[in-house]
């Protein structure tokens, strides 16, 4: 990405120059800003879970039916989106209350990651993985705010083809995600702020882990399975 | 019934706003000077690393790329001691009683590093870092439902505001920038110990926030060993701090 300096653009904006020595009005506005940014945050995941309510459900089961016949959770995006992928599989992992399951993210080894990416290409360091590890009871969930990533695209296919359960974070207008035949459920979030996204990217996958969770310690044919 | 977590945008009242807002401007003024943005999140190595990547591939086209590194080794004081310079920052994203993160915030005056933390549950006690970025929520699951991403969030795009307010980026009038400031003059500052006393001379190398000196510890004792904390006075070490013990920020 390329990057300026404010200087360079400095002269556009002749009053809010070197000479300003207050701090407190700028304060005052960062204040503002954020309290405006945070309400836009909270309504955003509000409206995003209102929408995807009954497949949210929908997913939540799906998943744990898998987890109680063994399977495991891939969590993969890019950027940022990798920390919350990895963030996502360490709640299903190890969370704080509730019964751990496997999941891990794909992006975590660097080992793995260089090595995919330096002798197969970047937009095969998913894909690859999948196939390496991929049973047909396992689940995959990949996360990108524009929905448009390659390396996520040919890893949900690849994974859609081994019977996995395959789920979509995507935002602004879904991109190539919202399209997907292979992609069992897409979770949009209609924004064009890719920080606002990622926020109901976390609390979606915050609910598909609560779902799960309800799931898993429900009892079955009068036998408690746990 | 479904758990729903709180939304992490409806714990950002006038008082975190007003946190934030100080913090960023903080923020601004050190990487203006050059500071380096450490990261550290014992209990949550992805923050950390998402924090990292925030700062230095913005996704915003045109904002500065800042230098921001998460510290993910299994000791993290040990790395941000040796990573950290004076004049650089310190973030952690961890709840209040992380062992690593308590000790790391409080060495940081010794080492000239400004402190930020961000987290939930009980607050750490009032100076325990430059400053304290809090959600009041007792939740366990609140790290997981994307409150503390929207916290580093707004740090970062609050920061960049700060940018196009250059006027604003020096210190701010009354901040201790020299000797006669009280709360860094000589009347005690934290120092930790670099190199163990060297046998007959009682001087031993000290870490402060302006930077490496030799200090007599003869007042001290000679079993004075590295990482310790200990108050400079006037040229001598005055006090060893015992572990767990607080610094007055």
């Amino acid at each position: 990405m390329t990057t300026h300096d404010s200087e360079s653009t400095s002269f556009l904006y002749p009053f809010i120059e070197s000479e300003e020595t207050d701090a407190k009005s700028l304060l005052d506005d960062l204040a503002a800003s954020a309290r405006g940014k945070a309400a836009e945050s909270a309504g955003l995941q509000r409206a995003s879970l209102d929408e995807y309510d009954d497949a949210l459900t929908a997913a939540g089961t799906g998943m744990a039916e898998r987890f109680l016949r063994g399977g495991r959770l891939y969590t993969f995006g890019n950027g940022g989106s990798s920390t919350d992928a990895a963030t996502l599989a360490s709640l299903f992992s190890r969370p704080a209350r509730g019964r751990p399951v496997a999941a891990w993210s794909l992006a975590a080894d660097e080992a793995v990651v260089t090595a995919l990416g330096n002798d197969v290409g970047f937009e095969l360091i998913f894909k690859r993985q999948i196939i390496a590890h991929a049973r047909d009871r396992d689940v995959a969930i990949a996360l990108s705010t524009s929905g448009n990533s390659e390396d996520l695209m040919t890893a949900i296919t690849e994974a859609n083809q081994r019977g996995l359960l395959t789920i979509g974070f995507s935002g602004h207008d879904g991109g190539r995600m919202a399209v997907a035949e292979d992609l069992d459920f897409c979770f949009t979030v209609h924004s064009q702020s890719i920080h606002r996204i990622q926020e109901s990217h976390a609390m979606l996958g915050y609910r598909l882990w609560s779902v799960t969770q309800q799931h898993m310690a429900r009892p079955r044919n009068g036998v408690h399975t746990l | 019934m479904t758990t729903t977590a709180q939304p992490g945008g409806s714990f950002v009242d006038t008082d975190l706003s007003a946190d934030l807002a100080a913090a960023a401007l903080d923020l601004a003024r050190k990487f203006h000077d050059g500071a380096t943005l450490w990261v550290i999140s014992p209990q949550w190595e992805p923050h950390a690393h998402h924090v990292a990547v925030e700062f230095v591939h913005p996704v915003i086209m045109g904002k500065r790329a800042l230098p921001s590194v998460a510290l993910v080794d299994p000791d993290p004081v040990a790395q941000a001691r040796v990573a950290s310079q004076p004049g650089d920052l310190l973030l952690a994203v961890a709840s209040a009683d992380e062992p690593a993160v308590v000790d790391a915030m409080r060495r940081a005056q010794a080492w000239g590093v400004l402190t930020l933390w961000i987290g939930s549950g009980p607050r750490p006690p009032a100076g325990a870092a430059n400053h304290i970025l809090w959600v009041d929520s007792d939740d366990p699951m609140v790290p997981a439902t994307g409150t503390f991403v929207l916290m580093y969030h707004l740090l970062w795009e609050l920061t960049h505001v700060c940018f196009e307010h250059p006027g604003l980026l020096k210190p701010a009038a009354g901040e201790c920038t020299d000797e006669v400031c009280v709360t860094c003059s000589d009347e005690g500052r934290l120092a930790e110990v670099v190199l163990e006393p060297a046998d007959a001379t009682g001087q031993a190398l000290v870490r402060t926030a302006t930077g490496e000196e030799w200090a007599d510890v003869t007042m001290i004792g000679p079993d004075l060993a590295p990482n310790d904390l200990v108050l400079i006075h006037a040229g001598a070490a005055i006090t060893r701090l015992d572990a767990g013990q607080g610094v007055t920020r």
